[in-house]
């Protein structure tokens, strides 16, 4: 009898060990998938056929340090100021291309895919076959902006634009031209279809 | 699109030719490594600052001028170092991959700050960052066709949050200020 009960908890440990396991991987599995940085290395790749690229890499302490320094007194700064408080990284990645056709949909594909996550919402997609296009993508986590990501691409470049933290469309626009982060020329766009 | 960076080699180069600054080479330091990973990647040497100086001065108040009025100090005093790399091929066949790992592997305590290839122009620039207390760290390294520069200064954390605003900036500001601190 004793034995019995012994296997029987025995059996019951580690069937509470396995299940904690499976929640933990559960728990990460979804921290992944909810992740607002984006991987952009896949795209490195590019980088043999283009004429020019650029990384800017502003992770969580650049931007601390940013947001802790710049100056309260000045206007200009304590605006900057206000924009990127709480941000935690921007990270800007673009291609330029001597010729059109260097790059297919299928190379923009490793940072689709990833953005089409449930938690991922696309905000805009502003296509034209003279300028390019323009997708702009927001994930909310517990109901607030967690992150913010662009992709926009013209027949000879590919810019990648991704901020982490608390960002929307209105602080994005204010932040064009700042931080390395291109001049997209957002000023004014208006959501235009939400998936 | 607007581009986001544009470092001027020649505003770098400019620190080169500035006899005060020291060049540094000493082992065991970053900056030294980041200088033999460059002499051994493109099979170069670096060359010595004295060979350069002589044109040092004049370049010098050239900057001063052109940059006019009191100037704000961005780098702190005495803390400049500088490699310059003259008339070598840099050439690099499409191996700007390889070389940027190799400066990321070399340089693991830092970040990556600005990373810019123009393969069309032989052209390659890279700012890292590195917290060092109550002052940044900031190494610069620029590598055209056939010559290359590397420079490191130290910034206050005031100066780097304001630099890093403009990234496209911070490259020049950074060799103009060692450019022309101390000499007026």
């Amino acid at each position: 009898m004793k034995l019995l009960s012994q296997t029987l908890l025995k059996i019951a440990s580690v069937k509470l060990a396995a299940l904690a396991v499976l929640l933990m991987l559960g728990a990460t599995a979804t921290a992944l998938a909810q992740d607002p940085r984006i991987q952009t290395s896949q795209l490195d790749a590019l980088a043999a056929k283009a004429s020019e690229t650029v990384d800017v890499n502003i992770d969580e302490s650049l931007m601390a340090l940013t947001t802790k320094f710049l100056s309260s007194k000045d206007e200009d700064e304590k605006k900057v100021k206000e924009l990127v408080s709480g941000l935690k990284g921007i990270y800007v990645k673009s291609f330029e291309f001597e010729s059109e056709g260097q790059y297919t949909d299928a190379d923009l594909e490793s940072i689709r895919s990833q953005l089409r996550n449930p938690a991922w919402s696309r905000i805009i997609n502003a296509r034209s076959k003279k300028d390019g296009s323009v997708e702009v993508y927001v994930m909310h986590t517990g109901g607030q902006i967690s992150g913010l990501a662009v992709l926009a691409t013209e027949l000879k470049e590919i810019t990648v634009i991704n901020i982490v933290g608390p960002v929307d469309l209105e602080k994005l626009t204010q932040l064009e031209g700042e931080f390395g982060i291109p001049d997209l020329g957002l000023e004014g766009s208006k959501p235009k279809r939400k998936n | 699109m607007k581009k986001p960076i544009a470092i001027s080699f020649t505003g770098l180069a400019l620190i080169a030719l500035i006899g005060f600054v020291p060049t540094t080479q000493a082992k065991g330091d970053d900056f030294g490594e980041v200088v033999r990973l460059i002499e051994q990647f493109y099979h170069v040497k670096h060359e010595g600052i004295p060979l350069l100086a002589r044109a040092g001065m004049k370049t010098a108040t050239t900057v001063a001028r052109i940059s006019g009025g009191p100037r704000r100090q961005i780098a702190e005093a005495g803390s400049v170092k500088v490699a310059y790399f003259e008339d070598q091929n840099f050439r690099s066949s499409g191996s700007y991959a390889a070389f940027k790992s190799s400066m990321n592997s070399v340089l693991t305590g830092w970040s990556p700050f600005i990373q810019v290839a123009s393969p069309k122009e032989d052209a390659q620039s890279y700012i890292y960052l590195r917290d060092a207390g109550n002052k940044f760290n900031v190494m610069v390294v620029t590598i055209e066709q056939r010559e290359a520069c590397v420079v490191q200064v130290n910034l206050s954390p005031e100066s780097m949050a304001k630099l890093m605003r403009n990234p496209d900036e911070m490259g020049n500001k950074i060799t103009v200020e060692a450019t022309t601190n101390d000499k007026e």
